[in-house]
C-alpha cells in the first residue's frame, strides 16, 4: 500500500483543478482517472465558454483541457490514467484498478471529481443501435473523428442538446429536428439560435413515439404531448433518421461516496443522489471532498472552480495552509463562482419561468419555443440599434454570465457594465471599425456586423461561421433567417479568417438592404439544397 | 452509412494512428491503431454489435465511454469487451456477440 | 418509519400497463412490467429489486437504469423517487473480470512512472 497527501478521483475539470491548487501547496498529490486521456469532458467541447477573463471565457473547451493539463504537470500532479477506483473504504482507503492489477492506496484527504452519467428515456425501439447518448456523439465526432450518424434527430433542447446539434452540423451531419417535451427551450437562447438559424426545426412538447427499424434505426416518430405527457393523436410526424441522439439530463456519479458511507441525498435541484456538503465541498467525512458535477450538475467552467475550491479546503484540512490564507484564496473564488451562477440559467432559477430579462425587457417567446428571436421581437433588445455605416448587432437576449465581447471592442462599441449577467448595449456613438473581434469572440455566435445601406441599394451582414467547405469570396447563395427559412438570394464578398478568430470565420454576405436585419446565415446554393 | 471526418472546422485533420487490418466475423477492415474498435467498426459502417441473451435483440454503440456496455463484442476470443474504450491492434479478431458466444444463435 | 418501509399499507392490485413490455433494464433484459409486477410481490426497496430480478446486476451495474427503475418504483409505491434509497454501492464500482480482482499488485510504484 501506498500513501498518499491527496488523493483525487476523476482527471476531468474539477478533479485536475483540485489538485493543481492542492500541489501547489506543497501536498502530494494523485489523480486517478479511469479513461485512457485525462481531461474528462473538457476535450470534447469545442465551442468557446462562456463567462469573464478568469472563466476563461471565449475560449475553446479542449484548449482550457489542455491548458489544465499543463498546468497540472507544471505543478507537480501525478495523473494516473487507465485507473478505475472502484472502491473507497474507511480511513480514506482507496483501490484502484490498474491493468490487469488491483492496488491500494491510502489518503489523508480525498476529493471525489466522479462527474456525471447521461440520464436516458424509454420509447419503443430505444435500444435498437442507432439510438446513442449525446456524450456518445460528441465522443465519436469530437474525439474519434467518426460521424455518429448522417441524419440526426436530437431528443432534448438543454445546452448539452444544443451544442452537440451544433457539434454535429460542424461535422457534416444533418439534423433534421430538435425536439423537447418540455415547452420551452431549455438551454441558452444564443445556442438554440446558432442550430435554428442553419434550419434545424425546433419540436417543443413534443417526445419520441417510437424508433423504427429492425437491425437499428430507419426512422422515428414523434408527437406532440400535453401538460399531463400524453401523446395527442394526430400530431405524429416522422422522420427518416439513421440516428437518433438522447440530450435528457445528467445525474451525479456519486456511488463511490455513498459507498465510503458519506451522507446522501436526492436532490433534484442538483441532479439526483449528491452528497451532503458545503459550499467548499467539505462532505460529513472529515477528509473527503467533493467537487464538480459529482456534488450537482452544473458545468465544466464552475467544475473548475469547485475544484480550486476543493484543493484549498483539502490543503487546510492538513496543515499545509492556514485558515486565513484558506479564507482569503476562497473569497477571491467565491466571487468567481457566484458570477457564473447568476442569470436566467442560474441553478436559483432552475425550474422557474423568467418572462423578463433583468432589464424588465420580454423574453423572447420566440426563442423559448422555436429556437430563433422572431423578426418582430429583436428590435426590443439594446444589442440592436441602427446607425450608418458598419456597427454591430448584438443579438443576446437573455441574462447569461458573459462579456468578452465588452473585453474585445477597443472601441468601446459595446457595453455590458460591471454585472457580468446584463445584456450587451451597441453603442449608437462610438466608432465601429469592423475589426470582426465582437462576432469572433462572442461565445454565442450572437453578433453580426451589419451595413444596413450601402448606398446602391445593398446592406452587408457579416456573421461568424464554423463549417467546412468555408464559401469563398464571390460564392452565390441564400441568405436565411433567423429562422432557418430562406429570405433572399446573397453573395459572399469577404471571408477572414485570423488566428485571432480562432476558427471561427467571419463571412460577410451581400443582400439587399431590406433584408439587413433578416438575413443571419448563408447557405451554398446546391443541387441538393434545392431539393 | 457513417463515415470519416476528413476536416473538421475547428479541430482541422485529426491526427490519427497507422492503418492497420482487423477482422469482423472474419472479414478483413481496415481502422486505425489505437482508436477504439467501435469506431473502426462505425466508420465502416458497422451498427451492430451484439444479440442479446433472452430476447436475441441487436445492440450497438450507446455511450462511447465505456459505462453502458452495450457495445460488447468478442475480440480475440475473448466475450464481454467494450469495444468503445478498446484501443484497435492490427490483426486483431473480433466477432458478434450472440448471448456470451460468437456462434449465432441458431448454431448454439 | 417512512413510507417505503410501512409494508402494511395497501399500494393496491397490479393493474397491467400498455407499455409492460418496454425494455429498462439493457444488460439484463428486464421490462417495465417486470418492475412493477415485483413490487406488488412485495419488492419495495431498489435492492429487493435488484436481488428479485436482476435488473441493474448486469455488465454495467445500473449505469443506464438505476434511475428509470428508481421512477418506476415510487410510481407503483405512490411516493416520490426521492424516497426510495438507492441500491447499495459496494466494489467494485465498474464490471471486472475474477482473476483481476483476486490479483492484488505487490508493488504499486511502477504505476506511477
Amino acid at each position: 500500500m501506498k500513501r498518499y497527501d491527496l488523493i483525487i478521483v476523476g482527471a476531468g475539470p474539477s478533479g485536475l483543478s483540485a489538485a493543481i491548487e492542492a500541489a501547489k501547496k506543497g501536498l502530494d498529490v494523485v489523480v486517478f482517472d479511469e479513461n485512457e486521456k485525462p481531461g474528462g469532458q473538457l476535450f470534447k467541447q469545442i465551442h468557446k465558454f462562456f463567462g469573464s477573463k478568469e472563466h476563461r471565457a471565449k475560449v475553446r473547451g479542449f484548449v482550457i483541457g489542455q491548458q489544465l493539463l499543463d498546468e497540472a504537470d507544471e505543478a507537480g500532479v501525478k495523473v494516473v490514467l487507465n485507473a478505475t477506483v472502484i472502491g473507497l473504504y474507511q480511513d480514506k482507503e482507496v483501490v484502484v484498478r490498474i491493468g490487469e492489477e488491483i492496488c491500494h492506496y491510502k489518503a489523508d484527504a480525498v476529493v471525489i471529481a466522479t462527474g456525471a452519467a447521461e440520464n436516458m428515456v424509454t420509447f419503443p425501439g430505444w435500444t435498437l443501435p442507432g439510438v446513442i447518448g449525446a456524450g456518445a456523439a460528441q465522443t465519436m465526432m469530437n474525439l474519434h473523428g467518426v460521424k455518429p450518424g448522417k441524419r440526426i434527430l436530437m431528443l432534448g433542447s438543454g445546452n448539452v442538446g444544443l451544442v452537440v446539434s451544433f457539434q454535429l452540423l460542424q461535422s457534416g451531419c444533418e439534423v433534421v429536428a430538435l425536439v423537447d417535451a418540455a415547452p420551452r427551450v431549455g438551454g441558452y437562447g444564443v445556442h438554440a439560435a446558432k442550430v435554428a438559424r442553419t434550419g434545424v426545426l425546433f419540436y417543443l412538447s413534443h417526445t419520441i413515439v417510437s424508433a423504427e427499424g429492425d437491425e437499428c434505426v430507419t426512422g422515428v416518430t414523434i408527437a406532440e404531448i400535453d401538460d399531463k405527457f400524453n401523446f395527442i393523436p394526430g400530431t405524429e410526424k416522422h422522420f427518416d433518421v439513421d440516428t437518433i441522439c438522447l440530450a435528457v439530463g445528467l445525474s451525479p456519479m456519486s456511488q463511490l461516496l455513498k459507498m465510503a458511507g458519506a451522507k446522501m441525498e436526492d436532490n433534484p435541484k442538483r441532479g439526483g443522489q449528491v452528497p451532503i456538503c458545503d459550499e467548499y465541498g467539505r462532505t460529513s467525512i472529515p477528509g473527503v471532498f467533493v467537487a464538480g458535477d459529482v456534488s450537482g450538475i452544473e458545468e465544466a467552467s464552475s467544475a473548475m472552480i469547485e475544484g480550486r475550491m476543493a484543493g484549498i479546503v483539502a490543503a487546510e484540512y492538513l496543515g499545509y495552509i492556514d485558515d486565513k490564507v484558506m479564507e482569503t484564496e476562497l473569497a477571491g473564488l467565491d466571487k468567481a463562482l457566484d458570477g457564473l451562477r447568476q442569470g436566467m440559467f442560474a441553478p436559483k432559477n432552475r425550474g422557474k419561468s423568467i418572462e423578463k430579462t433583468e432589464e424588465g425587457i420580454d423574453i423572447s417567446q420566440n426563442l423559448l419555443k422555436k429556437g430563433f428571436v422572431g423578426d418582430d421581437e429583436i428590435e426590443r433588445f439594446p444589442g440592436v440599434t441602427h446607425r450608418k455605416g458598419i456597427h454591430p448587432v448584438i443579438e443576446c437576449t437573455q441574462n447569461i454570465p458573459c462579456n468578452p465581447c465588452q473585453d474585445v471592442c477597443g472601441k468601446k462599441c459595446i457595453s455590458i457594465g460591471d454585472n457580468i449577467t446584463s445584456l450587451p448595449i451597441a453603442v449608437t456613438d462610438s466608432e465601429c471599425v469592423n475589426c470582426g473581434m465582437c462576432v469572433a469572440s462572442c461565445s454565442g455566435q450572437a453578433i453580426f456586423l451589419v451595413d444596413e445601406d450601402c448606398g446602391d441599394g445593398s446592406a452587408t451582414v457579416t456573421l461568424p461561421y464554423e463549417f467546412l467547405p468555408l464559401p469563398a469570396e464571390g460564392t452565390k447563395g441564400i441568405a436565411l433567417g433567423r429562422n432557418g427559412q430562406e429570405v433572399c438570394e446573397a453573395t459572399v464578398v469577404s471571408v477572414k479568417s485570423l488566428k485571432a478568430f480562432d476558427k471561427t470565420n467571419l463571412l460577410t454576405m451581400r443582400v439587399p438592404k431590406e433584408y439587413a436585419m433578416k438575413a443571419r446565415f448563408f447557405r451554398v446554393k446546391t443541387e441538393e439544397a434545392a431539393v | 452509412m457513417s463515415e470519416r471526418i476528413e476536416e473538421h472546422p475547428i479541430l482541422g485533420v485529426q491526427k490519427k494512428g497507422k492503418t492497420v487490418k482487423f477482422t469482423m466475423d472474419g472479414k478483413e477492415i481496415e481502422g486505425y491503431e489505437g482508436e477504439p474498435i467501435a469506431a473502426a467498426l462505425k466508420a465502416a459502417g458497422l451498427m451492430v454489435h451484439r444479440y442479446t441473451q433472452k430476447e436475441h435483440k441487436p445492440r450497438g454503440i450507446f455511450c462511447a465511454i465505456g459505462r453502458c456496455t452495450d457495445c460488447v463484442m468478442i475480440v480475440d476470443g475473448v466475450p464481454n469487451i467494450r469495444t468503445c474504450i478498446t484501443p484497435l491492434k492490427d490483426g486483431m479478431t473480433v466477432q458478434t456477440q450472440y448471448g456470451v458466444s460468437g456462434i449465432p444463435f441458431e448454431d448454439q | 418509519m417512512n413510507s417505503v418501509n410501512d409494508r402494511s399499507r395497501d399500494i393496491g392490485p397490479f393493474v397491467p400497463g400498455a407499455d409492460d413490455d418496454m425494455l429498462i433494464c439493457r444488460c439484463e433484459e428486464i421490462t417495465k412490467g417486470e418492475i412493477r409486477q415485483a413490487v406488488h410481490d412485495g419488492m419495495w426497496t431498489i435492492t429487493e429489486i435488484r436481488r428479485y430480478l436482476r435488473a441493474g446486476m448486469g455488465l454495467c451495474q445500473g449505469q443506464t437504469c438505476s434511475r428509470l427503475v428508481k421512477g418506476i418504483v415510487a410510481r407503483e409505491l405512490g411516493v416520490s423517487p426521492a424516497e426510495l434509497e438507492p441500491a447499495t454501492s459496494r466494489v467494485p464500482m465498474r464490471p471486472i473480470e475474477m482473476h483481476v480482482f483476486a490479483n492484488e499488485a505487490r508493488e504499486v510504484d511502477q504505476h506511477e512512472s
